[in-house]
């Protein structure tokens, strides 16, 4: 008698979800035609979290780039390397920093030495005595740091000629006027001419040049292509110094180790070695320095950490600022549409319904604002790579945790309001204009 | 006759601060099934706090409201939420369709919290909007349709679950009077169909409509009387 209601019912009914019926993509698309809904201001919502993933993402990314540069061009110029050089302090500094100067204390015996003493033990040794010079070739002329050397600095320092070769020990104890261009010489003093067999002069003093060293890159210091080597015993005729003592001085000595594990040790034995030969006793008044070139990476590295840690920090905040923004919109949303909470209550749907339907809005609100940011962020790292020469890094987990807190921002900021719909009175709500 | 609504002593007290309220002051009512009964009342008399608590929106401060054999005074906020999905069809005043979703949204709203599963509630919701005379305009939006149609939707959606009462609160009170005509025919041929029907009115003209007439006057029963001269519109409604 009832067509209405000819469907048999089982009374009281059995609480079931209410969410069965709706699967999560209908949900979520609910959650975004309110989002269309008003356009404008969903985007204003959402640009402070894209602003704040958008830096996250282009800060870490520029800042592991920077790092993977300046650890790239510190392994091209040898591995498993220890420098010994005049001074004390600056321990764990970039290698190469300390220049020639007055303060000179390595001595070329003290490089002899350490060849006798650690023959076994090393792979390579190369003492090094530098200076800047004048270097012409035809009308053209630029300033070259001009390093003179033994020709082991070649595999010691990762220094192959590309073209022609190195010099030789013959060379070395011939005293010869032979010279090795670093790339960036052979540009600009050649102008894609072929150097082998040309005549430079290196402050008035005439030299062949032998070979040319590959594109290392910019380091940021001491840039390798802007050099010209030389064999030792000639730049110490021509160019060098002595000390006080008159024994002829070297800036820097390198110490190639034989491997990664032993190189601590090597390290050790080798600043004993010094301190008795320069008859130092105390750590604190060691006139030389023995650095360990993955001391000097991990300085780096963790220099540049700390760097890309702190303006993740930074961007951490504004991503939190952009929560904020989430929040307030979405209080206003739920004040808003109070009587929409109304109507919905009254058609059967529970709490738990209402705050799943406002806490979804959030989230797909700071998700996509995430996803646009990690978009932004990929495209600015891009940018501001090229204006620094760097190649950004993204490492896949960082996109990851951009985007999860993209989504827990949502959900933290989300929370309170859509709770505060879903405690809403169904009778003041439908009554609210 | 199978009692659909029983209410014994209902009492309602509103607290604003200090001042206290009594909307209800002992409401005893009995609706079977089957029946179409209007509420009638002044405004402030209580009527639809009445209907407040009828519709499960609100909780009496005392007595006992039996809904379908259940008492619905015990419930949690939950089953209560799903009490009145299952039981109550709403009807308002200002229609309060969702602006944002199409007619045939609108309607699937109710089976949506019910947990009906997509193909079902779209096949049910077609059904009622062919029997309030909408077939056709299901994707339409809510402003793109007159105050009457609106009002079909509205007593739609109420219908989807195929509740035990259509509650409608003033029904015709944002509606021209032909239009308001129709409306109640509607409501009727429902209640022909066996659907138990109480509308909440202050028009005496619309009361006439339905079969029993209970007013409400200063949060008691005044009186409570069949109508013996019920209005049939001419003709009906398709």
């Amino acid at each position: 008698m009832n067509p209405a209601r000819d469907v048999p019912q089982t009374h009281p009914a059995k609480p079931r979800s209410s969410l069965a019926g709706m699967n999560p993509l209908q949900v979520v698309s609910i959650a975004w035609r309110a989002i269309l809904g008003n356009p404008l201001r969903s985007i204003l919502t959402a640009l402070g979290v894209i602003i704040g993933v958008a830096a996250v993402i282009a800060l870490t990314g520029v800042g592991q780039g920077s790092t993977a540069n300046i650890t790239r061009s510190l392994e091209s110029l040898g591995t498993n390397l220890l420098t010994v050089s005049s001074g004390s302090g600056f321990r764990g500094g970039p290698p190469g920093l300390v220049r020639g100067g007055p303060g000179q204390t390595i001595t070329l015996k003290d490089a002899q030495a350490i060849q006798t003493q650690f023959a076994s033990q090393i792979a390579g040794l190369a003492p090094v005595a530098q200076g800047g010079q004048q270097v012409k070739f035809g009308a053209n002329n630029m300033n070259a740091t001009i390093i003179g050397t033994w020709p082991a600095y070649a595999s010691v320092r990762n220094a192959q000629p590309e073209k022609g070769s190195f010099f030789t020990e013959a060379d070395n104890q011939g005293r010869k006027r032979v010279a090795v261009i670093g790339y960036q010489v052979a540009q600009d003093l050649f102008e894609g001419t072929d150097p082998i067999g040309q005549k430079i002069r290196i402050a008035g003093i005439s030299f062949t040049v032998v070979g040319v060293l590959p594109d290392k890159g910019n380091s940021g210091f001491a840039s390798p292509n802007s050099q010209i080597l030389i064999p030792l015993s000639t730049y110490q005729q021509r160019l060098g110094r002595s000390n006080n003592r008159g024994e002829p001085t070297v800036s820097q000595v390198y110490v190639q180790g034989l491997d990664k594990n032993s190189l601590k040790d090597l390290q050790n034995a080798i600043t004993d070695l010094m301190a008795t030969r320069h008859k130092k006793t105390s750590p604190d008044d060691y006139d030389f320095n023995v650095q360990n070139q993955a001391d000097a990476l991990a300085s780096v590295n963790q220099v540049t950490q700390t760097l890309t840690l702190f303006l993740g920090g930074v961007a951490g905040i504004s991503l939190l600022v952009g929560g904020i923004g989430i929040m307030n919109i979405m209080l206003v949303s739920v004040t808003e549409r109070t009587r929409e909470i109304g109507i919905r209550k009254a058609l059967g749907a529970k709490p738990r319904d209402i705050l799943t339907q406002f806490l979804v809005e959030s989230v797909v609100l700071s998700v996509g604002g995430g996803v646009l940011g990690i978009l932004a962020g990929l495209g600015l790292a891009r940018g501001v790579g090229n204006l620094l020469s760097i190649t950004p890094v993204f490492s896949p987990s960082s996109i990851l945790v951009a985007f999860l807190f993209s989504a827990v921002v949502g959900i933290f900021f989300g929370f309170y309001p859509a709770s505060r719909a879903a405690r809403l009175d169904p009778v003041e709500s439908l009554r609210y204009e | 006759m199978k009692s659909v609504v029983s209410l014994e002593g209902i009492r309602k007290v509103y607290r604003m601060g200090e001042i206290e309220f009594e909307a209800l002051k002992g409401v005893s009512l009995e609706i079977n099934e089957g029946e179409m009964v209007a509420l009638m009342g002044p405004s402030g008399s209580g009527k639809t706090t009445l209907m407040q608590i009828i519709g499960l929106l609100d909780r009496p401060s005392a007595g006992t409201y039996v809904l379908t054999g259940e008492d619905v005074t015990i419930l949690t906020e939950n089953e209560r939420a799903e009490a009145r999905n299952r039981e109550i069809g709403f009807v308002f005043q200002a229609f309060h369709l969702l602006p944002r979703l199409s007619v045939l949204e609108n309607v699937e709203v109710p089976l949506t919290y019910a947990g009906v599963a997509a193909p079902e509630r779209r096949a049910r919701a077609l059904e009622v909007l062919e029997k309030v005379g909408l077939a056709g305009k299901e994707h339409h939006f809510p402003s793109q349709l007159s105050g009457g149609q609106k009002q079909r939707v509205a007593v739609a959606r109420a219908l989807t679950m195929r509740p035990a009462i259509l509650l409608a609160d003033e029904p015709t009170g944002n509606l021209d009077s032909k239009t308001a005509v129709d409306v109640m025919s509607l409501f009727q041929e429902l209640n022909d169909e066996g659907t138990t029907v109480i509308i909440v009115t202050h028009e005496a003209d619309i009361a006439d409509y339905t079969g029993r007439i209970v007013r409400i006057r200063d949060g008691m029963l005044e009186s409570d009387q069949p109508n013996r001269h019920r209005k049939r519109p001419v003709g009906g409604v398709a």
